[in-house]
């Protein structure tokens, strides 16, 4: 007997991603270098988020042809994109044989009110977060994975931090409040009564928590460890810097040696030039990819 | 003393909470110096290509290889049983010390990824298996001992025992009885 894309299937392969660093990729050529640097998983892109945030204009799911060649050209997992809300995009992605869809804020959203129903898709999902309400609600849609928001694009992580630490306080409100109280919480935080009760008798988010938007060196992917976060996204702090390979295969090391400063010291040696980071205080309200999630 | 959890990258701390389920001490080990005081080890799921890049650092995997060809019990799930086998298809390098042949990823990609119903250790258990490595041949020396109808899901040579699947993931008390005779000293393996 067996069953396929049970929740336990979908939530297993985001636990056999955890510790590791998944990477923004455009073509197969990238793929290669992410797969031979460590990378756990590739993330398929039409354009990366700091290009999508400088040449404006809609941004939607990746053309067939770069994922099916990304798809042919590694071993590891392979993600892609589908537009928030555009449940075909997903639909599509699912026949591709795409093993995780982000149902991304990075692309431009398709729905301004509902995100897709994921347990109809057989194909597991990741969701940005900056709550633990928004989180709930996602998870009370299927997504079997959870990562910040972030800022993405930016090369800049204070708002991955922010994420996590409200993220963390939400859970530890749950986990330490009265039974009596869940309810109100789910009311107050505006989350699924269910999902907040899960949190409340297992002690934790039932779906593994990455780290995303704006990290871009190894003390980055380092600090969001030691902040909780069960692994790392990066997305244009590879491509975009001066050479990618050796960052991407510092951020890798910098992922598991989390809690090791003297590792830290070593894989940060001569890593060529980051990417140019960008104030978030500078950036419009309406050029911040996190206020996208309903 | 300690069982050592192989902490490079993947399910780990699953493996964490079956030993606690067992009340065995664990250790994690992420370089050569972990090794030490350790009694048994275990090798998680997760990306082997990315755990074979991570070792490289300090060669972790010699040293690993040492002690489980002194006899060390040594279990490895998924990609751990990758890591174990001495070929893969696909030519990537592993620890080698497993008379068996796997291919990665033969039962598919995630959307095939299934739970299914597997004999081991004469129970019959759903458990999960991830982009799973087929068991494609074994050596004279090696006994299967975990079957999903009649493929071969389980393999044990001496004190190594590699599965395809997650037993760490349903925690079931056949299976963490299992476990913790078989740390004892890897001769508790059960045969078809």
């Amino acid at each position: 007997m067996k069953i396929e894309s049970t929740f336990k299937i979908k939530k297993g392969l985001a636990e056999m991603l955890k510790g590791g660093v998944i990477m923004d990729v455009v073509n197969a050529e990238q793929a290669v270098i992410a797969e031979k640097s460590g990378a756990v998983a590739v993330m398929a892109l039409e354009r990366i988020p700091a290009d999508i945030r400088a040449e404006g204009g809609v941004a939607r799911m990746s053309s067939v042809e770069t994922i099916q060649e990304v798809i042919d050209s590694v071993s590891i997992p392979v993600m892609a994109k589908a537009r928030i809300g555009h449940f075909v995009e997903a639909q599509m992605l699912e026949s591709l044989g795409i093993d995780f869809i982000d149902e991304s804020e990075v692309l431009t959203p398709a729905d301004d009110k509902n995100h897709i129903y994921k347990h109809d898709i057989k194909t597991p999902f990741v969701n940005g977060a900056t709550d633990i309400g928004e989180a709930c609600r996602r998870i009370g849609e299927g997504a079997a994975m959870i990562r910040t928001k972030g800022e993405a694009g930016t090369g800049n992580v204070i708002e991955a931090v922010r994420h996590m630490r409200s993220m963390t306080d939400g859970i530890n409100k749950i986990i330490t409040a009265d039974v009596n109280s869940l309810m109100s919480i789910a009311k107050e935080v505006r989350a699924p009564f269910e999902v907040v009760k899960d949190i409340h008798e297992t002690k934790k988010l039932p779906v593994v928590n990455f780290a995303a938007g704006g990290i871009a060196t190894p003390a980055d992917a380092a600090l969001m460890m030691q902040l909780g976060c069960d692994g790392v996204f990066v997305g244009s702090g590879i491509f975009k810097s001066g050479d990618p390979k050796e960052r991407a295969e510092a951020i890798v090391i910098a992922t598991t040696n989390f809690d090791n400063p003297e590792k830290l010291v070593e894989v940060s040696k001569e890593l060529g030039e980051p990417m140019v980071g960008l104030n978030i205080d500078d950036l419009d309200e309406t050029e911040k990819l996190a206020k996208r999630g309903w | 003393m300690k069982t050592g959890v192989l902490a490079l990258q993947g399910s780990f701390f699953d493996h964490v909470k079956s030993l606690e389920l067992i009340n065995k001490e664990y250790k994690l080990i992420k370089s050569v110096t972990d090794l030490d005081n350790i009694d048994s080890l275990i090798l998680p799921g997760g990306e082997s290509t990315t755990m074979m890049k991570i070792q490289q650092n300090d060669d972790l995997f010699e040293s690993i290889k040492i002690k489980i060809n002194e006899g060390m019990p040594t279990l490895g799930t998924c990609a751990g049983l990758i890591l174990l086998a001495n070929d893969v298809i696909d030519g990537q390098t592993s620890i080698s010390c497993l008379n068996t042949v796997v291919e990665r990823n033969a039962y598919g990609r995630q959307n095939e990824s299934f739970e299914g119903l597997v004999n081991f250790n004469g129970n019959k258990e759903m458990y999960c298996f991830i982009r799973a490595p087929k068991i494609i041949s074994y050596g004279s020396t090696v006994t299967p001992i975990a079957l999903i109808e009649e493929e071969v899901v389980g393999v044990n040579e001496n004190n190594i025992v590699g599965l395809s699947f997650h037993p760490e993931l349903s925690n079931d008390n056949i299976y963490l009885e299992w476990l913790k005779n078989f740390l004892k000293d890897g001769l508790n393996v059960r045969s078809l």
